[in-house]
Parts: structure tokens; C-alpha cells; sequence
């Protein structure tokens, strides 16, 4: 259970996919590492230089990596392919939906750099991947928050007997679980309880998720965080039990609100006749842009601790002020909810 | 060498039976029979071997030519054929992950050889040498990006045991491809791209032969790129406009198409 400080600075680790999945390729010699052109920045260097033989430079030619992964799973290997997420999903759609996801093959999309903690611009950035993937029959989708899930969401993944699209930052990515947390393809876990509202999140959000609601709880308002990594399929039974115990439920991705996790929840809450009022938090159906730092564009698309505090107390607090968010400053190898 | 007037039967016989296939329907897909029975007929009466081989059918709506040649040759239980097209068939019209007798289709064009190249490449990492995949193409799926994705991956990775077999027989849906892009000088192309390349009359069976004993030769990945004709074998029966892709057939141009290939077949 991570700390209940608010704005607490978590310790970072360094490639944790990378070191993960050259963990499983150790154990399971049927897994195979596709690369579309960027072995470095989806830390798959690591498996390189481990397992040469079992490395495939797809080049930059997403369509033919992701017919090639389809045909390798045909014949019992276990491709995990790579590349960011915009690259991963929007651009071999139609290959995704007929080479992997309707023969319902074990192919593993790993999409990095997710939503905006690319700066690079809408080329690069990764808002509506949970969206496509959803829709598609047969896919599992997981968005991760730490070094901790990403280390057990990897080897959990590997089993799963049809097609995942896993998303995930690349890099320095935070330590917000202690080795108690358990990562789990069917179960959401409630990280903090709180009966006034609940705020429904996951990935990169999960840090600023906790940051708002200890801060809300040192206000007064004890607000609930569960936290969702896997979207589909979603833990309906927990967003609905959290749902009902609570006077408002607001989602909070990194992702448009079209179709990615506060879709998923605002489909749980309809059809289990849950009367709750949902707001979403998200990349509010625009596109971003480029800028230098990616802290600066979840400020500006709506995505900071504040920006969820505001959310929630305008639901369920008080009709006092939000309490105000402190600006951390993040220094290196540290990681700060924005 | 196969025993080419066997060959040259083999052929005629793929297309009555996808005659017999596509005449309930009315319509469909027999054009690309038409074209493309010498190719299949050489490759499936010839060099393939179904208990090693890999077939990749790419144009999903080719199918047709591998149920017929399959039900020819005894590898696929013909009884169903008849239900082809149908409603609750498992014998769908486009190819898909039901089809029977094939490794792989795909009734979205341009996938086929990166699959191809798939299960070419975990042949290699197994150290099945002795295996090879042949993969189906058309020409107007040569439009399609991938398809050249696939043909970069294979002669880089040197595929050896792959060999795709071509029909170019110049017809896609909007018509000739060569009215709506210019997908030649093929040859040309997939030699750049680092493939062998043999092109020959697509409906020669001599032609088709040495060139299909060449490239399983090569030592690179190669190609048999076949000039054909949609209307070929019923060139009297069928009009000259007939639709290649997704031919019209009324009652009593089916009755004279199956007239003039069953004398040709007595």
C-alpha cells in the first residue's frame, strides 16, 4: 500500500519491462522479441543482448511485425512485440484485428510511452489505443503503474491464451507498491477506502489519484482510489460495489474519455443500475501537442492533482474551496505526481 | 518433372468445381479461378508436399482455388463444397481462419506474405530446413504497402524456403490494374527487392513447372509471377467484359460454362 503522504516522491527503477520479460524468456523458451525500430526505448535491449537468437528486427514495417507475430503464435511461439503505443495500435489496426485478434492468438502488444508522457505531439501520443483495443473481440488490455505491476503484470500476461495489449511508460518508472501488492488480470484492488466518492483510475494517474485523495482526506473528504489496471475485461464486481457505497465516482486516465477506462466504468454503472453521478477525467476528446516536458501537458489536458481534487470535491465535497494541491518538484530518479 | 497433360487437367478440373461452387450463387468468385487453376494446379499436383508444406492463400476470395484443388487431390473432404457461400457454411466464400486445407488466409488483401514470411521464419528458428511456404498472391493487392513490408523482411532475413506464386491477371474490383495504379514493371520490382524472379505465361504448365522447380531452388526467397487471364478456358462462353473480380452467372451461361469444360475434361 503506497505511502499516505500526500505528494510523496516515490524511489524510480529503471526498465523494469525490460528486466521482466528477460526474466520470463529465461524460464519460457518460446518467447520471442519483436522490435519495430526501437529496441532502446522499449528497453528490449536488454533481451537482445540476452537471448540474440530469439530477437527479431521487424524494421519500421508495423503491418508485416504484426502478421509476422500472428503466424509465430500460430506455431507455438510466444511473441511479445514492441513499439510505442501510437505505432502499436493505430497503425496496424486492420493487421491487429484479422492476423491476431480474430484468431484469437496469443500475441503480446507492448505499447509504450502512453497518452501524454510523450511530449512529441499527436503523432506520438497514445490517447485513444485503449479505445481500439477494447473494441476489438478476444483482446485483454492492461495499463500499469508501476515498476511493481509491470514486474508481475509480464509473467501474468504470458498465459493468458489470447491477444493483450499492454501499456505501459518506458524508462524510469515509479515505485508506488510495496511486494505485498498483488497484480491481478481479474480483480481491481481498492488502494484506499473512503465512502464519500471514489475515484476509478490506473497507469501513469495512479500516483496523482492517491496524491488528491490524501489530500481530500486531510480535508475532511475520505475519498476511495481503486485502482483498474486491466480495462477489458473490467472488474465490474469491485467498480460496482466501490460504486455503490459512494455519493460520486469520477475516472481519471491517461487516455481520451472516449472509449478507454471511464467508458469502461460509465458501462459498469448503467448496466448494473448503479445511480451514481460519474465525472471523466481524461484527455477530453481533443488532441494535445508537442511540448518539452510531459508534466507540463497533464496540467494542461486536465490531468494534474488538481485537476482531480477539483473533480471530486465539485461532486462530493463541501461547498468550501478545494483544498489546493502543493507543486512538487521532482528531482531525479524521483517520481512526483504532476 | 509432374506429368504436365495431368497438370493441365488438374487445372481444368479446379475450375468446374468452382464452377459448381460459385453457379448456385449466381455470382461470386471465379474469375480468380479462371486465372489462376494452372498455378494452383502446378503447385498442389506438383511440388507441394501437405504433410510439410505451408499453403498461404493472401486473397481471401481465392479460396475457392484451394478448396477446389484440395478437393481434387483428396485433401479435403468434398461433401461440404456444395454448401460454399451459404448461409451457416463453413465453407465461407472469403478466406478466414475456418478454411480448411490451408496454413493461413486473408480476406483483408496484402497480409498473406507477411504470414508467409511468419511461418517461414519459425521454420528457420525450429531448424525445419526441409520445409517450405508457398504463398498465393494476385496483383492488385500489390497496391497494398505491406506486401512490400513482407517482400523487404524476407530477402533480409534470406527466406529461402519461401516462394510466392503470383497470379497477375490484371483485374481488381474497380477493373484492370492497370487502369487504376501502376503496380508494374513487376518483375523488375521484386528483384530490386531482392527476391529470384521467374515470370511466365501463367497458363502454361510446362512454364509454371521449371519455374516452381527454380525457386524452390533459389537461395533466396522467389517468386513465380503468372500472366493470366480471368476469362481464361471459358474465353467463348464468357463475355468480353466479364467483371474478373466478381463475375455474373446466370443459369445459362453456367449450363455452357459446364458444357465446354466437361468436353474438355472427357
Amino acid at each position: 500500500m503506497p505511502s499516505a503522504n500526500p505528494m510523496t516522491r516515490y524511489p524510480t527503477v529503471l526498465k523494469p519491462y525490460g528486466r521482466a520479460l528477460v526474466e520470463l524468456a529465461t524460464a519460457r523458451e518460446e518467447v520471442l522479441c519483436l522490435s519495430g525500430d526501437l529496441t532502446r526505448q522499449c528497453e528490449i535491449d536488454l533481451f537482445q543482448g540476452a537471448f540474440p537468437s530469439r530477437f527479431i528486427h521487424a524494421g519500421m514495417a508495423e503491418a508485416n511485425m504484426i502478421g509476422l507475430a500472428g503466424a509465430l503464435a500460430r506455431r507455438g511461439h510466444m511473441p511479445f512485440v514492441h513499439t510505442f503505443g501510437v505505432f502499436a495500435t493505430r497503425r496496424p489496426l486492420d493487421q491487429i484485428v484479422n492476423a491476431i485478434a480474430y484468431p484469437n492468438l496469443p500475441v503480446r502488444l507492448i505499447g509504450f510511452m502512453p497518452g501524454l508522457s510523450s511530449p512529441g505531439g499527436p503523432s506520438h501520443q497514445a490517447i485513444e489505443d485503449v479505445a481500439l483495443m477494447r473494441a476489438i473481440p478476444n483482446m485483454t488490455v492492461v495499463d500499469v503503474a508501476d515498476a511493481t505491476e509491470i514486474g508481475q503484470a509480464v509473467p501474468a500476461i504470458a498465459d493468458v491464451p489470447g491477444p493483450v495489449y499492454l501499456r505501459l511508460k518506458r524508462g524510469e518508472i515509479p515505485l508506488l507498491f510495496g511486494q505485498t501488492h498483488r497484480f491481478s488480470l481479474d480483480r481491481a484492488q481498492i488502494l484506499r477506502e473512503g465512502g464519500a466518492a471514489a475515484i476509478v483510475t490506473n497507469g501513469m494517474i495512479v500516483a496523482s489519484a492517491l496524491a488528491a485523495a490524501d489530500i481530500m482526506s486531510t480535508h475532511g473528504l475520505a475519498v476511495a482510489v481503486v485502482n483498474a489496471p486491466v480495462v477489458k475485461p473490467i472488474d465490474r464486481r469491485t467498480v460496482a460495489a466501490v460504486a455503490r457505497t459512494v455519493g460520486a465516482v469520477v475516472t481519471a486516465e491517461n487516455h481520451s474519455i472516449v472509449g478507454g477506462l471511464g467508458s469502461a466504468v460509465a458501462e459498469v454503472l448503467a448496466e448494473e443500475g448503479v445511480g451514481v453521478r460519474l465525472r471523466r477525467l481524461g484527455i477530453q476528446d481533443t488532441f494535445a501537442e508537442g511540448a518539452r516536458r510531459a508534466p507540463f501537458l497533464f496540467k494542461k489536458y486536465g490531468l494534474g492533482v488538481q485537476d482531480i481534487i477539483d473533480a471530486v470535491w465539485s461532486l462530493a465535497g463541501p461547498s468550501t474551496p478545494p483544498p489546493i494541491a502543493p507543486v512538487p518538484e521532482s528531482e531525479r530518479g524521483e517520481y512526483a505526481p504532476v | 518433372m509432374p506429368d504436365l497433360a495431368e497438370i493441365s487437367a488438374l487445372a481444368d478440373r479446379i475450375r468446374l468445381r468452382a464452377l459448381r461452387m460459385v453457379e448456385p450463387l449466381q455470382f461470386g468468385y471465379l474469375g480468380q479461378a479462371l486465372s489462376a487453376a494452372e498455378l494452383y494446379a502446378s503447385v498442389y499436383g506438383g511440388p507441394l508436399r501437405p504433410a510439410h508444406d505451408d499453403v498461404v492463400v493472401s486473397p481471401g476470395h481465392y479460396i475457392v482455388c484451394a478448396y477446389a484443388a484440395a478437393a481434387e487431390l483428396g485433401m479435403l473432404d468434398a461433401a461440404g463444397l456444395d454448401t460454399y457461400g451459404q448461409d451457416d457454411s463453413e465453407f465461407e466464400a472469403i478466406g478466414t481462419d475456418r478454411s480448411q486445407g490451408v496454413s493461413l488466409s486473408c480476406g483483408s488483401l496484402g497480409q498473406g506474405l507477411t504470414g508467409a514470411a511468419g511461418f517461414a521464419l519459425s521454420n528457420r528458428l525450429r531448424g525445419k530446413t526441409d520445409a517450405r511456404t508457398f504463398a498465393f498472391l494476385s496483383d492488385g493487392e500489390m497496391e497494398e504497402g505491406q506486401v512490400w513490408e513482407a517482400a523487404m523482411f524476407a530477402a533480409h532475413w534470406r527466406l529461402t524456403n519461401l516462394v510466392a506464386v503470383l497470379d497477375a491477371n490484371d483485374s481488381q474490383v474497380d477493373g484492370p490494374v492497370s487502369s487504376i495504379t501502376t503496380v508494374e514493371p513487376l518483375p523488375e520490382k521484386w528483384r530490386a527487392f531482392g527476391w529470384d524472379v521467374y515470370e511466365v505465361d501463367g497458363h502454361n504448365v510446362g512454364a509454371i513447372a521449371t519455374a516452381l522447380d527454380q525457386a524452390i531452388a533459389s537461395d533466396r526467397p522467389a517468386i513465380v509471377i503468372g500472366r493470366t487471364s480471368t476469362r481464361h478456358g471459358l474465353d467463348a462462353i464468357l463475355p468480353d467484359d466479364a467483371d474478373g473480380h466478381f463475375i455474373k452467372l446466370p443459369p445459362a451461361m453456367a449450363l455452357a460454362a459446364h458444357e465446354e469444360l466437361e468436353a474438355r475434361l472427357a
